[in-house]
């Protein structure tokens, strides 16, 4: 009954680290925007004031500093592109957020995903290895595909980020420091 | 196998966790052929999302969940699969399978007119199933686009086909990390860690055929902490409960 389903179960290995790298926010940013020719880097810094009103939406705004990919084709402005890491129990997971002119989500990549030993994942030195690492390597199959089966993945925190980016890009929109 | 063919690996937050796609290049296309054919098997994905997710008041199952007693739902092909086998594996586990999650296990009816909803208080959370099925339906997409082998992997309830031989890694629920576990070719397999009925916290994977199965029968074996439940035979599956930390037994 098992008709090609080959499930044979190894010997138990002792627990290690599980990383995978999807895009790098250069092919992201492409993957959304295809028609713009270039992207501009755009540092925004948000004030006391604005992260208050964030808080009222209910948003913890985290951060005071975000950089935000403009896609241009030309002179006209596409929409932008946000990216952000967030930090699960065990998992340490960045994204790139696509947002249109409009202010509607074009798309969520996610860019890269890091899992291990909940004490491990706090650590600065993991953070740093995450942080310099943007360009994906080419896959082949074999043992680097390996895949998790798990039970509590949840993508809560991603998606509260995504919100917040939202929130962050209308803010700065409303203020005029982004197009 | 197929050794040291490239694959396209993508993944975007979907269905409440984490949906990854991997596809191998299709052979004599161009390289943004497969990653069309990823879009579309997310798409597909996020349709099936907004028919069958209780967070989605439109959805079938929101409509269901807030209609009155008495109420008859008209239901996609999607809701029908999968609350026709939600009906099969309930009667066939003894209730143990129970997509009302205690809140009214026979108070619900599909039938060539739709959904029926039997009593008030009644309500669908197909959490325990759909993501296998939605699994299902993004190989489908993946085959019918012309990638002839890949995954799909919705936050642990996987499913690998075609000349690939996928490594498993199982993750440690307690503490983290991951420890590799099995090696899938062309089959599904999910996992699933609850409480059953009896207050014992059980942790267990189901191989199957397709995901849809593999998912919802996790359910079972948590239910009944019988990873040799009869069930399984039936539907070609085989299952396995997990001691704590995974892999010492």
């Amino acid at each position: 009954m098992l008709a090609g389903t080959t499930v044979a179960a190894l010997a138990a290995a002792p627990a290690s680290a599980f990383a995978v790298d999807y895009l790098s926010l250069e092919e992201a940013q492409r993957l959304m925007f295809p028609d713009a020719d270039h992207f501009d880097s755009r540092e925004i810094a948000l004030d006391a004031t604005q992260l208050q009103a964030l808080d009222a939406q209910g948003i913890r705004g985290r951060s005071a500093r975000w950089t935000v990919r403009i896609a241009r084709h030309g002179d006209t402005t596409l929409g932008v592109v946000v990216a952000d890491a967030v930090i699960g129990k065990f998992e340490l997971i960045s994204y790139a957020v696509g947002i249109d002119g409009d202010g509607a989500i074009r798309q969520v990549e996610i860019l890269s995903y890091r899992e291990s030993h909940g004490g491990e994942i706090r650590l600065p030195a993991w953070r740093r290895q995450f942080v310099g690492k943007t360009q994906a390597a080419p896959l082949r199959v074999g043992d680097d595909i390996a895949n998790i089966s798990g039970a509590t993945l949840s993508c809560t925190h991603v998606t509260d980020g995504v919100r917040r980016i939202v929130a962050v890009v209308a803010l700065a929109r409303r203020n005029g420091s982004l197009p | 196998m197929s050794g040291g063919r490239a694959v396209v690996r993508r993944a975007r937050p979907l269905l409440g966790t984490l949906v990854e796609i991997g596809a191998t290049t299709i052979e004599g296309a161009p390289p943004p052929a497969t990653s069309a054919a990823i879009d579309a098997a997310f798409a597909r994905i996020f349709a099936l999302q907004q028919r069958l997710s209780r967070f989605v008041a439109a959805s079938d199952v929101g409509r269901f969940n807030a209609a009155p007693a008495g109420a008859c739902i008209d239901v996609g092909s999607d809701a029908r699969a999968v609350l026709g086998a939600a009906a099969a594996l309930r009667d066939a586990s003894d209730g143990a399978f129970d997509v009302t999650v205690g809140s009214g296990p026979r108070a619900w009816r599909l039938d060539a007119r739709g959904l029926h909803k039997l009593a008030d208080e009644v309500e669908i959370d197909l959490g325990g199933i759909a993501k296998g099925h939605a699994v299902d339906c993004a190989v489908a997409s993946l085959e019918s686009r012309g990638v002839d082998a890949g995954w799909v992997n919705a936050g642990g309830d996987l499913r690998a086909f075609g000349e690939l031989a996928l490594p498993i890694e199982l993750r440690d629920e307690a503490s983290g990390g991951v420890r590799r576990f099995a090696t899938l070719e062309d089959g599904a397999f999910a996992t699933s860690r609850r409480e059953g009925p009896d207050g014992a916290s059980r942790h267990a994977s189901v191989a199957a055929e397709r995901c849809l199965w593999a998912d919802a029968l996790t359910k079972v074996v948590v239910a009944t902490g019988n990873a040799s439940h009869p069930l399984l035979e039936r539907f070609g599956a085989r299952g396995w409960l997990h001691s704590s930390p995974i892999g010492s037994a």
